[in-house]
């Protein structure tokens, strides 16, 4: 539309004369042709050689520059890898690049405006944004990421260009049989090195390389030279006549040139003497030339029916050259791209600003081994619902929940959960969440992590942001006070879950009787099961055994507690046994879900013996060392089936 | 006589180019036209400061390269010289892409020259890439008296078609490095707003630009 406006606009600065001598020259009519042709064929024969040459050397400069150009670029990307690898700290309690933690008593911290990751004000930068009058900041790795994307010319042409890293023999192997190609072809050589960046351009590149061919074999053959003259004459004439009005001639005259090579070349590489049958190849592989135009024009009206023909191949040109260029962009970033992808992952530089703030508070009551969670406040973001999905919550307000897990462990083991609060971006829900069995060795291991959701009725229920507390920061028996930024969503590391899951925790109590010369194993109470029922609850029952034992004795069974987590059993069992053989004994305890009708289901198990670790072998040792002492402590139970069969 | 003088230049650029590798920005130009409208005195009067008269007509194609300063920065411009001629367009036109910068030249005792630009806009539209930035340049202003494409002209032509509009002389070294100076600029701009409007290009993964649909959203973990 607008060419077509600029092209009306243009006759304004032509005259009737100008434009009918010109198109008369187009067409070659009139007495002008023989001079034309003869003054052409002058210049052809005179001058072919000394133009190769020329071209040549002009392209081998090109050349020279070019490899001086991508061993700089190789440079900057070198120096940029090696910043992002020596990258010391998390990017969330400590300095992304230097490791400082952040705190109190640690240095200040500021958010980098592109990786969202914290850093110290030494490793940021300060920059202003020209749209904003505000300060942001940019963490050293980002900033130079943008220096590398300028210096390498990388903004324009969308991805970086190609590159040779310093010190790497794998890059200069590849090289090799590159020059070796180029050594068989010398006309060819320039094509891998000076065109990297769209493949339309190797094709363009190979283009050059025939025409160069042509005027070799042109400058041996003068017979040759003279009927090629004439083809390419009556070729391009042809092209000419077809659109003689068109607005858009330079272009269709561009592409007729680019055709009349090809057809020659393939004249040579089809029979190096003359023969009759030489016209009928020409004509079937132009026939050829001739197909992809009208197809890559029917795919341009195809796509957009609106717009005209004559815009039809440069539109399509303009669309495929983008795609190749990404595609090349993509092939260029491969070996960059497995490193960015952890920083990349969910990157969302608004929802990193605004997913709202979490007041709480945190307590751990050592004697207890109780933390208690109070959340007091949250202040929370409107919703920006995806794009066709129906809004759920018309009014654009929330209905808030938030959510506790330890980590690492198991989610649902370890959940607690807050009421939900109806339609307000500003719940006030002062609740305490208690989780038990918390030990000191808990304290030093775990982080807690504090969701806030949306609950929805009818979908999923969304996540609005989360927050995470490594326990250690926490002094025991000291109410700590939280007003803490919500977060994006990060990815639980999943090798720990793997390992050892978590299933819940276990108070036992173990006293030696001298008396009765026998161990008392106490069975109190579990916190946190795994649920095992579909209604989310478990008919837990406790199962004690002391290994070896051959005749299986040693068997004990709690009562079934029905549809609860958090049972209290508060039994006692005896096994009796001397004090001297008590050492050479493990005792077991598994955890059980009664099922009516079917196997039971295992919930989780632990072991105390001298093979035992942790807090298990200090109860055990304990318990030996002080006769007649009851002695409770609390245990994780996991999913590793201590010799037992899974059945009952 | 010229050809020892174009090669003893050559060989001086080979020793530039070799000693000067700390430059900041690197920035390829490409000046094209109509043949005999100046384009070849045009870059030697500003890569070299010399001029010619005599008409040698430019054999397929050539550059030179030139280093300024602009804001403390370093800037290497690889200038390339195009055969204006027809028999030449397919070397010409394969170096289109990559150019970030192009000086569309006519002349302005020639009214052919002028009528082709919209021709020479249109290649420029067809073979470069989008953010590709032009400067109109009508040559040969030192020659009042064959004037025949008024100054008006020129430059409603450029408003018409969106690029930057200067009068040039070669012969005389009027605005020759202004309008170099300008496409710098203008390129420079460019730059700075291709990273500020989009900064998640310069550290993402060219992935997320191949596909276009967007990504899936991410489930939620359920209350359930």
């Amino acid at each position: 539309m607008t060419d077509t406006m600029f092209g009306s606009e243009n006759e304004q600065w032509v005259c009737p004369n100008d434009r009918q001598l010109m198109l008369r020259a187009k067409l070659h009519t009139g007495w002008s042709i023989h001079t034309f042709q003869s003054e052409r064929q002058r210049k052809a024969q005179a001058l072919e050689k000394r133009e190769l040459d020329l071209i040549m050397s002009v392209i081998h400069r090109a050349e020279q520059l070019e490899l001086i150009e991508q061993h700089r670029i190789g440079r900057l990307v070198e120096r940029l890898d090696n910043m992002r690898s020596s990258a010391m700290g998390n990017g969330l309690s400590q300095c992304l690049l230097c490791g400082e933690v952040f705190g109190l008593l640690g240095s200040s911290s500021v958010l980098c405006l592109d990786c969202c990751m914290k850093v110290c004000t030494k490793c940021g930068i300060e920059t202003t944004a020209g749209g904003q009058k505000r300060t942001q900041w940019l963490c050293k790795i980002c900033s130079e990421q943008r220096e590398v994307w300028k210096r390498s010319g990388a903004w324009f042409y969308k991805a970086l260009p190609k590159h040779i890293r310093p010190i790497k023999d794998s890059i200069l192997d590849n090289r090799k049989p590159v020059i070796e190609r180029g050594e068989q072809l010398p006309v060819a050589r320039s094509a891998p090195i000076s065109y990297t960046w769209a493949q339309s351009r190797v094709y363009l590149s190979e283009s050059d390389g025939s025409d160069a061919e042509l005027s070799e074999c042109s400058s041996d053959r003068k017979t040759f030279a003279s009927e090629t003259n004439q083809r390419r004459d009556s070729e391009s004439s042809g092209g000419q006549v077809q659109t003689p009005q068109s607005s858009f001639t330079s272009p269709t005259r561009g592409n007729v040139h680019i055709e009349s090579p090809s057809s020659l070349v393939s004249e040579q590489s089809s029979s190096s003497s003359f023969n009759p049958g030489l016209e009928d190849e020409v004509i079937d592989h132009s026939r050829t030339l001739l197909t992809p135009p009208a197809l890559s024009r029917a795919g341009s009206l195809r796509s957009s029916s609106t717009s005209q023909k004559s815009e039809g191949p440069q539109a399509d040109a303009n669309r495929d050259e983008d795609d190749l260029d990404q595609a090349f962009g993509a092939t260029a970033l491969v070996a960059s791209k497995k490193e960015e992808e952890p920083d990349v992952e969910g990157y969302d530089s608004d929802d990193s600003t605004t997913l709202g703030t979490l007041d709480f508070s945190l307590l751990y009551d050592q004697e207890n081994n109780a933390l208690h969670c109070t959340i007091n406040k949250a202040k929370l973001p409107v919703p920006r619902y995806k794009k066709g999905l129906k809004p759920m919550d018309h009014n654009g307000l929330s209905d808030p929940y938030v959510k506790l897990h330890l980590l690492p462990g198991a989610s649902k083991a370890n959940k607690l959960r807050t009421k939900t609060l109806r339609n307000t971006l500003n719940p006030v829900w002062s609740e305490t969440l208690t989780y038990y069995g918390i030990t000191d060795e808990d304290m030093v291991r775990k982080t807690l992590r504090i969701s806030v959701c949306d609950e929805d009725k009818f979908r999923h229920n969304e996540f609005i942001g989360e927050t995470r507390i490594p326990l250690k920061k926490l002094k025991p028996n000291q109410t700590k006070n939280f007003s803490n930024c919500l977060e994006k969503q990060l990815p639980i590391d999943k090798t720990d879950d793997k390992s050892l899951e978590e299933r819940g925790r276990i108070m036992i109590s173990l006293k030696y009787s001298s008396q009765k010369s026998g161990l008392v194993v106490g069975i109190i109470r579990c916190a946190h099961l795994a649920a095992m029922d579909a209604n989310g609850f478990s008919d837990p029952y406790v199962k004690t055994y002391l290994k070896p034992d051959e005749n299986k004795k040693s068997k004990h069974k709690t009562a079934v507690k029905k549809k609860t987590l958090n049972p209290e059993f508060n039994e006692e069992f005896f096994y009796e046994i001397k004090y001297a053989d008590l050492s050479k004994k493990t005792l077991e305890v598994t955890v059980w879900d009664y099922d009516i009708g079917k196997s039971n289901d295992f919930i989780g198990g632990v072991s105390l013996g001298i093979n035992a670790s942790g807090e298990r072998l200090k109860h055990w040792f304990d318990c030996l060392k002080n006769k007649d002492k009851k002695i409770e402590r609390w245990h994780t139970l996991t999913n590793e089936l201590p010799g037992s069969g899974y059945n009952d | 006589m010229e050809l020892y003088g174009k090669m003893a230049a050559t060989q001086d650029n080979k020793q530039k180019e070799n000693s000067d590798q700390n430059f900041d920005y690197m920035f390829k130009l490409l000046i094209i036209g109509n043949s005999s409208v100046g384009k070849t005195s045009f870059l030697f009067r500003y890569a070299d400061d010399t001029f010619t008269s005599a008409f040698v007509s430019t054999v397929g194609i050539d550059f030179k390269v030139k280093t300024v300063y602009k804001n403390d920065k370093r800037i290497k411009l690889q200038i390339w010289d195009t055969a204006g001629q027809e028999r030449y367009r397919t070397i010409t036109t394969a170096y289109y892409r990559g150019a970030m910068g192009f000086i569309l030249m006519y002349d302005i005792t020639n009214e052919e020259s002028f009528a082709a630009v919209q021709d020479w806009a249109t290649q420029i539209k067809t073979y470069s890439w989008d953010n590709a930035q032009v400067i109109l340049a009508g040559n040969k202003c030192d020659m009042e008296e064959e004037r025949i494409v008024s100054v008006d002209s020129g430059r409603l032509l450029a408003e018409q078609l969106g690029f930057e509009f200067f009068e040039t002389s070669a012969k005389d070294n009027i605005n020759v490095k202004q309008t170099f100076d300008r496409l710098v600029d203008i390129i420079c701009d460019k730059m700075s707003d291709t990273l500020e409007a989009d900064p998640a290009a310069a550290g993402g993964t060219p992935s997320a630009r191949l596909t276009e649909t967007p990504a899936p959203p991410q489930p939620s973990d359920c209350s359930c």
